[in-house]
């Protein structure tokens, strides 16, 4: 198995997806990886329409720093899209990510429902390892 | 002659007052409907819910079985855009089958054009997958009732935002023509000019993206130089319209800057792609400026019935003309990489 060089968490504010940016920057110090945080902009996103409050870069290089991740390796990247499709297109064999990382439920999702699972989605369709972290894990 | 095809009644499906994809864009699309005076040259159609074989072509029963429990449990958030309620699953179903009655409504008359006036949506759903305030894939569900009876069908999808979920879902069928104008990059992040269709349908998706600020004359360019003789090519039995009406310079979730006027353009070349009269129907997607959304509706008919309107001015000037150029070469370019350039001469499908 070669070295995880590259890792990428999906973020979105919620306490799962604040877990697993823990995680993975806590994975990507002791590696020596890159770190790439990923904020999926949806339909009300784009428009400045959503309810809920947008993931802050700020908060989110935070927590990497305070996880033991040097602020160079950590890179912050919005994109258009729905979180398991902008996920899956960075798992894409021509993009150089070893790892995806996210947590247990994003911040849109119904409790108790599989369906619009991000995490069950990549774990069965990403062509890279995936790492699934529970709220409470870190 | 104009097919109406949907709910007679509001429609429950309800995110609250403040989702942009609401019942009152329904309570829009129909003032518009009724601002051309049809009177004798109206037909309204009645939309049972579309049968479980039926979704079945385009979505996976898992999928389906899993939304309805989901409904029946009271629903909520999908994800940050898309919801679905207790009563979801029902008025997504009436959605589809509004668009086979609308089908039906056309083999029985053999003229006419329809407009299946629905929410939620439909072109962003995926197999498995709801997203962007769609639920079931209406123009899929109804492109599918037809190649299942040896049709070949165009979908021509002009909405702000890419259908990902209609592309996805025929992107391997040789049966389907898919032809996407959109914003990008924006919502849903997919729609490059490189993808251009799977092995099985290689060329048969044509992915015109286009720059915030382009106007309707480069809408126009685009699918006379790119998708045209594609159309040609493929000869359609059938034309189906994903009918966004966001692509409108007043749209509050895009940046094109079409009119009225656009519309009504792109509306005729919709007609002109039908192999004869009563092979086109025209699916309700985005459009969420309830102004813009009558008078695109009203200018959108009004140019199929060949009725003079107040349609706004064509626009034109804006950025974009080198796109069109650029998402020729890059489909080209895409279709030689995967080394079948001599279907994109030589005709295969």
């Amino acid at each position: 198995m070669s070295a995880v060089t590259s890792i990428a968490v999906g973020y979105d504010g919620s306490p799962d997806s604040k877990s697993a940016l823990r995680w993975a920057a806590n994975l990507a110090a002791q590696c020596h990886a890159r770190l790439m945080a990923l904020h999926a902009v949806g339909l009300l996103g784009h428009a400045r329409l959503a309810t809920k409050a947008t993931p802050h870069r700020d908060e989110a290089v935070r927590i990497a720093m305070d996880a033991g991740l040097e602020e160079v390796a950590f890179r912050w990247m919005e994109v258009d899209g729905n979180p398991c499709s902008a996920l899956l297109r960075l798992a894409d064999p021509a993009t150089p990510v070893d790892l995806l990382v996210v947590g247990s439920r994003g911040g849109g999702q119904h409790g108790g429902s599989l369906l619009g699972s991000t995490s069950l989605e990549l774990v069965e369709h990403a062509g890279v390892p995936v790492v699934v972290v529970p709220a409470l894990a870190v | 002659m104009l097919i109406v095809a949907g709910p007679s009644g509001a429609c429950a499906h309800d995110g609250g007052r403040l989702h942009p994809e609401q019942q009152g864009r329904i309570f829009s699309v129909m003032d518009g409907v009724r601002d051309l005076n049809l009177d004798d040259e109206i037909e309204f159609v009645t939309t049972p819910k579309a049968e479980v074989q039926d979704l079945a072509r385009v979505h996976s029963t898992k999928y389906l079985t899993e939304l309805e429990a989901f409904c029946n449990e009271g629903g909520g958030d999908l994800d940050p855009d898309t919801y679905a309620r207790s009563d979801s699953f029902g008025a997504a179903r009436r959605a589809a089958g509004a668009g086979l009655e609308a089908i039906a409504a056309l083999e029985r008359r053999g003229d006419g054009v329809a407009f299946v006036p629905v929410r939620p949506p439909g072109h962003h759903a995926e197999r498995d997958r709801a997203m962007g305030f769609c639920l079931l894939n209406n123009v899929a569900v109804s492109a599918a009732s037809l190649t299942a009876k040896g049709h070949r069908v165009l979908i021509v999808d002009w909405d702000v935002h890419h259908g990902n979920g209609t592309q996805a879902i025929f992107w391997d069928d040789p049966n389907v023509l898919y032809v996407s104008t959109h914003q990008w990059p924006l919502f849903p992040g997919s729609g490059r000019a490189e993808e251009v269709g799977g092995s099985d349908a290689l060329g048969l998706t044509v992915n015109i993206p286009l720059p915030p600020g382009a106007t309707g004359d480069v809408v126009r360019c685009a699918l006379d130089e790119v998708a045209q003789p594609v159309i040609d090519r493929f000869a359609p039995d059938w034309v189906l319209v994903s009918c966004g009406f966001d692509a409108h310079r007043a749209d509050p979730l895009g940046e094109l800057a079409l009119s009225t006027g656009d519309f009504a353009d792109l509306a005729r070349l919709a007609r002109a792609y039908a192999p004869r009269p009563g092979r086109l129907a025209l699916f309700l997607e985005g459009g969420y400026n309830a102004g813009a959304l009558r008078t695109s509706v009203a200018a959108t008919f009004g140019a199929l019935l060949d009725q003079p309107n107040d349609a706004e001015a064509r626009t034109s000037g804006g950025s974009g003309r080198e796109a069109v150029e650029t998402t020729r070469r890059a489909r080209d370019l895409a279709i030689d990489t995967l080394g079948l350039a001599s279907l994109a001469a030589g005709g295969q499908w």
